[in-house]
């Protein structure tokens, strides 16, 4: 059976990603290849891996005012100034469209536990009655979306994704299916995430999963380096404000990519390890293909999940040789930025579409040496300038939980 | 520093409300503090001046002297 594709186009972005404040300045690092990782991040003193990816300057007060900040987890704030960009670059405006048709799908692994350890601190230190009233709408996942719908009027379906470190493109797959359906006419979607607390980067820390606190922060994140040895937590925000092709045409409005296709799947294989054969990542991989009508042969570039841990680097790579050969180009922008949890897909996504519109691949940065069973071509050190008609951008979860989308110049 | 000036202050620091919005009979729904806010304000206001505000005693309805007069009363009462 054949099966009609549908473009959903990508007409605004909006970033908060550790790699700069908005897009422009996010982009100049990605294609910079600098690393952002720094030390010692305050919150995480004592902990085995003292540092992290952080959004650099973010201030929720400044940016979005006290009355406005002071309710929200900071995951919430690094969303709203992404979707704020993202809303006002798609030149859509909220005072006018039609609520009920516009729907807001961000994808957020773990929620608002900053709130959530302050919180329980005052509960142990000085009771109940002193815990705040805001403490459920700060820490629980759902809120982002739904205090971005708040925001900007917008009545139509309103959730949380929550597929772990592949949230953010769940929520991308989602929302284009929001409009395939006709369910929506707009649809604010992406990622969002900061838990860089220490309950929760030491249970990475106590996991294995992160790089080693002994290293040199600014090049601890190596995707498909040979000395890699885990991820860099990281926080941010992106997104996306996706139309139906047809309709972003009509009204004339730039698109940067076209969201063509989306496949999910899962492991079954195990809570935390990549299945190591990447069975589950190959069938995401094609079904985001077959549902884009797309040939693995036409892919020009690959947005890694590229986490720099030892497993889930080769592991991708085979699967990547094993569906599409040598021809991608391959890029990872974790040794940039960071892993930043269920935000990552978002981020990966927006910076996707940000190089098949400016046919231009990010570098992976503090690839030295390349791990001898990667066998693709990453782009290392400089970035390659390239037409990029098709790519496809990856995000494998904790729960085996994996998620690919297909996007396509306009 | 009044019981007045001190809360002014919290209102406008802990909650961002300009300072030039904050006055005597301005109502707390004027501040747009909805109830979750005046509940935050009372656990606030207990550890600024060591007594409680219950969400039976204080509502958006009720102005900013209002909440001054149960603040002063009760702490007159511990004395």
């Amino acid at each position: 059976m054949t099966r009609q594709t549908f473009d959903a186009a990508i007409t605004g972005i909006g970033l908060a990603t550790p790699a700069g404040l908005g897009v422009a300045a996010s982009w100049q690092t990605l294609v910079e290849g600098a690393a952002t990782a720094a030390t010692p991040d305050p919150a995480l003193a004592g902990i085995p891996v003292a540092f992290s990816c952080r959004v650099p300057g973010f201030d929720g007060d400044a940016l979005l005012g006290r009355r406005k900040a002071w309710r929200l987890p900071r995951l919430s704030q690094l969303a709203m100034v992404a979707a704020t960009e993202a809303i006002a670059d798609s030149g859509l405006d909220p005072t006018r469209w039609d609520g009920a048709r516009v729907g807001v799908v961000i994808g957020s692994g773990i929620g608002g536990v900053g709130p959530w350890e302050e919180q329980h601190r005052k509960l142990l230190d000085e009771g109940p009655t002193l815990v705040s009233p805001l403490l459920i709408p700060m820490l629980a996942v759902n809120m982002t979306a739904g205090y971005i719908a708040i925001e900007i009027g917008a009545k139509g379906p309103n959730f949380v994704t929550a597929t772990a470190c592949a949230s953010g493109t769940t929520a991308i797959g989602i929302a284009r299916s929001l409009l395939r359906s006709g369910e929506c006419d707009v649809v604010i979607t992406g990622g969002a995430e900061s838990c860089l607390v220490p309950s929760i980067v030491s249970g990475f820390s106590q996991m294995g999963a992160l790089a080693g606190g002994d290293r040199e922060p600014a090049s601890a994140s190596r995707p498909f380096d040979v000395a890699r040895d885990g991820f860099v937590p990281a926080e941010g925000s992106a997104v996306l404000v996706l139309e139906r092709l047809a309709d972003a045409k009509a009204r004339g409005a730039r698109c940067y990519a076209s969201v063509r296709g989306y496949g999910a799947s899962a492991d079954a294989h195990h809570a935390t390890a990549p299945d190591p054969q990447g069975v589950g990542a190959e069938l995401a991989v094609r079904a985001a293909l077959g549902d884009a009508g797309i040939d693995p042969d036409a892919v020009d570039h690959v947005n890694a999940h590229g986490t720099s841990t030892p497993l889930n680097d080769v592991t991708e790579a085979k699967m990547i040789r094993r569906v599409f050969g040598e021809r991608p180009a391959v890029t990872s922008a974790k040794g940039v930025t960071g892993h930043a949890l269920g935000a990552a897909g978002g981020m990966e996504a927006a910076f996707t579409a940000l190089t098949v519109h400016h046919s231009l691949v990010p570098p992976t940065a503090n690839l030295d040496s390349q791990d001898p069973e990667v066998e693709v071509d990453v782009v290392a050190k400089v970035a390659r300038e390239m037409r990029v008609e098709v790519a496809v951008s990856n995000s494998f979860g904790f729960g085996g939980q994996n998620a690919s989308l297909v996007l396509t110049a306009c | 520093m009044s019981v007045y000036d001190t809360l002014a202050q919290l209102i406008s620091s802990s909650f961002g409300v300009p300072v030039e919005e904050v006055r005597p009979d301005v109502t707390f729904s004027e501040l747009e503090f909805d109830s979750l806010a005046l509940v935050e304000l009372g656990l606030a206001a207990q550890q600024e001046f060591g007594v409680a505000i219950t969400d039976e005693e204080l509502s958006s309805g009720d102005t900013v002297s209002r909440a001054v007069d149960i603040i002063e009363s009760k702490v007159m009462a511990q004395r």
